[in-house]
């Protein structure tokens, strides 16, 4: 019966062959450590689904926003999971993401002709930088206000660019409500829609090249 | 390329072992994709539907007013200041009553939502009835359905007397 289904399915949708290109590829002798790009990408559908019912009950208002974390955190059912799971997600988002990086340096998995790979790998990090330098604001506390006072005065130091940079992150002098949006907007919109993009044209090509096998003594 | 694959896939099943192996280790991968969607599943489910579910606030005796500004035989109306818990916001919401008493001694306390669909009832001296303008409902002086989609009388409050103020149990 399912298999049936199976079959009339790929008739029209040609899915197993997709399936096997993907799950069934072949590929050289590795270890445990080519694993870490799955971990990313693992930390990175977490965040994705927690991100998501986080904004059920949150609001990025300066009124508001501190009121609707605890809320989250203290009265809704298992809010303290979701939470939890999207904090400590963060950061081990980016600690997998560097340790998948030194990785491909290690064994130099960069070079031709995986260049663009490793380009767009870059690309994501900036992004996942940019969803914890962002993500941090929101709680709405004392410690998230000052690390981004401190985070967006370090962006005042660039020359030239700097004090308009810190302008614009700020959306004015100061760092206030008009930030929290901002901040947010791009937290939960252009970050993910980058991320997506991205990592879908770093997957794919890690489907259309292959995954280079690990250096050994001739290399 | 992905021709080539296929075939090599497809012809691998040689040895007993080999076809145990990649099928043990594809049910272990599917078992443990299962328990990680479960157990972020359940909580979610509960994170999204918790706070429908709550119960909306504890009943308490709320004071409405003198039981002298009831007048006699006609349903007075009252209003009264509750603050409500609603999510992370703490809100002054008002309720409002209609109270008729006959005798000046047992009193009758009636919520003006109506219970068709909500909208507020109001008194219509003239005609001695409780009237709602969404969709012609009547009600009678004391609640019934006189005519119109309501499916029920006016919702009833407990009424209580002390020292001459009308107490009313909501929330």
């Amino acid at each position: 019966m399912a298999a049936q289904f199976g079959t009339w399915l790929d008739e029209r949708l040609g899915w197993r062959r997709v399936w096997e290109a993907l799950f069934l590829r072949k590929i050289p002798k590795v270890n445990w450590l080519y694993t870490l790009g799955s971990a990313t990408l693992f930390v990175a559908i977490n965040q994705i689904v927690t991100g998501i019912l986080l904004t059920i009950y949150y609001v990025p208002t300066p009124d508001q926003a501190h009121a609707t974390v605890q809320y989250i955190s203290t009265q809704v059912t298992a809010g303290w999971l979701i939470r939890g799971l999207h904090h400590y997600g963060a950061s081990a988002m980016v600690i997998l993401a560097v340790l998948h990086m030194l990785r491909v340096i290690y064994h130099g998995a960069y070079k031709y002709p995986r260049e663009v790979t490793w380009f767009s790998g870059v690309a994501l990090l900036l992004v996942v930088l940019g969803f914890g330098f962002t993500g941090y604001l929101l709680p709405w506390d004392q410690k998230a206000f000052w690390a981004t006072t401190v985070g967006t005065r370090i962006a005042e130091v660039a020359p030239v660019v700097g004090e308009w940079v810190l302008l614009l992150m700020r959306g004015g002098q100061e760092l206030t409500g008009v930030t929290l949006a901002r901040f947010y907007g791009v937290h939960v919109w252009v970050l993910p829609a980058a991320l997506v993009m991205i990592l879908s044209f770093h997957i794919y090509l890690v489907f259309r090249i292959g995954i280079s096998s690990a250096p050994g003594k001739e290399d | 390329m992905a021709e080539d694959e296929l075939t090599e896939t497809s012809q691998s099943p040689d040895p007993d072992g080999e076809v145990n192996r990649r099928a043990f280790l594809s049910s272990v991968t599917v078992a443990i994709g299962a328990i990680i969607s479960a157990g972020l599943g359940i909580p979610a489910v509960a994170y999204i539907v918790g706070p429908a579910l709550q119960r909306t606030q504890e009943e308490d005796w709320i004071p409405l007013g003198s039981t002298s500004k009831v007048e006699l035989g006609t349903p007075t109306l009252f209003k009264a200041k509750v603050e409500r818990q609603t999510g992370w916001i703490t809100d002054e919401d008002e309720i409002t009553v209609y109270l008729l008493t006959e005798d000046g001694r047992d009193y009758l306390a009636m919520s003006n939502i109506c219970t068709h669909l909500g909208c507020r009832v109001r008194w219509i001296e003239d005609q001695g009835q409780f009237f709602c303008p969404c969709h012609n409902a009547i009600f009678s002086k004391d609640g019934q359905v006189v005519e119109g989609p309501p499916p029920r009388p006016l919702d009833r409050f407990d009424v209580k007397v002390e020292e001459g103020t009308i107490y009313i149990l909501g929330g």
